[in-house]
């Protein structure tokens, strides 16, 4: 799984960057063609939501989903044999 | 199924300010009605007026959105003609304690069954800011722009003192309890009440230093004071810290109730 943001429906507040036990989201820099500066990701592989979701059958941390007031926080489904980056933070 | 799916995709995104604490609420409410395996065509949600109270409309089971004040009126008369159907009812501070103050204190006193979602952000937000009674002492509004000189309405303890069977008090900071707490209030047989106090960047946090949505935020994170701490305080004969607001679950009882289905 891979975690996106919505950018039709995120207004910018930035709440998911408060709440990230693992700092995933971080303060963006240019505005979209609504005139909203997007939370930029980095590193998203590192949230252990995207590797285990699937595993443990479900939402593990899910906290920056829970608290976006605007439903902007999804996890995808990765296409089939799309190539996939690990990285694990201890 | 997620709480996602309960959403009507087509009316998103929600016309709530940027960094509005109601979104939160609604995610958890949904995510404990979710969890619960209610199914859409027993679920009703029900509101007054307010920028709280536009929540239904969002949510694709059928939803009552009646008059300022009134909400549990509605709801009361549902849960009496349609005991087995579900009710929830999303409400703010200046619908449930301001104008339906009187329908609020008689639900509880009846204890009809259902789930009161009451998001407190401190302020009338949808109509320009004026003071609510949740205002706190010192809050500079549109109607109070020297601060604001009244006494603060407590919710919870109202609902206690008036008979509700389930009684908590989070924060939209503290979303896993939050969600926990909506979950035992629509478990729990009887008038339950769960009040939310949320951020309200644009009415209320643009005139009280508190602008940007982290403030508010960080401010509710560093106030609140869980239940239990504050009660050994006290018992210890300790002093509490000033301006804090206890957070937890007041009461849980099981006096008989209304509209329940036999």
């Amino acid at each position: 799984m891979k975690l996106a943001i919505d950018s039709s429906r995120c207004k910018g507040c930035n709440l998911c960057m408060l709440v990230c036990p693992y700092r995933i989201f971080k303060e963006g820099k240019e505005q979209n063609e609504r005139g909203i500066i997007l939370p930029e990701l980095d590193r998203p592989e590192r949230c252990p939501n995207c590797r285990l979701q699937k595993l443990y059958g479900r939402t593990l941390c899910g906290l920056c989903q829970m608290i976006c007031p605007d439903q902007a926080i999804r996890w995808d489904d990765e296409a089939k044999n799309e190539r996939q980056k690990v990285e694990v933070e201890f | 199924m997620s709480f996602r799916d309960w959403y009507r995709a087509d009316r998103l995104p929600t016309i709530y300010c940027a960094g509005c604490g109601n979104g939160t609420v609604i995610n958890c409410a949904l995510h404990a009605v979710d969890t619960l395996g209610w199914r859409w065509e027993d679920t009703i949600f029900v509101s007054g007026i307010g920028c709280s109270s536009r929540a239904p409309g969002y949510i694709r089971t059928d939803s009552l959105h009646t008059t300022h004040g009134r909400a549990l009126a509605f709801a009361t008369g549902i849960k009496l003609a349609r005991p087995e159907l579900h009710v929830v009812v999303f409400t703010g501070d200046g619908d449930l304690a301001a104008i339906g103050g009187n329908h609020f204190i008689h639900a509880c006193r009846r204890n009809v069954d259902m789930t009161v979602i009451c998001m407190n952000n401190w302020i009338y937000g949808m109509t320009g800011g004026q003071g609510s009674p949740t205002t706190p002492r010192g809050a500079i509004t549109t109607t109070t722009p020297y601060g604001s000189g009244e006494g603060v309405f407590d919710l919870s303890a109202l609902a206690v003192a008036a008979g509700a069977n389930h009684v908590a008090r989070w924060t939209s900071y503290h979303v896993k309890e939050l969600t926990n707490a909506i979950d035992a209030g629509l478990r729990t047989p009887g008038f339950s009440l769960i009040e939310v106090l949320t951020q309200c960047p644009t009415a209320y946090g643009r005139r009280n230093k508190l602008r940007e949505v982290s403030d508010t935020i960080e401010y509710l994170k560093t106030h609140a004071i869980l239940l239990q701490r504050y009660n050994r305080l006290v018992a210890e004969g300790k002093p509490v810290p000033e301006d804090m607001f206890t957070v937890g679950e007041f009461v849980r009882r099981n006096r008989p109730a209304m509209g329940v289905p036999p």
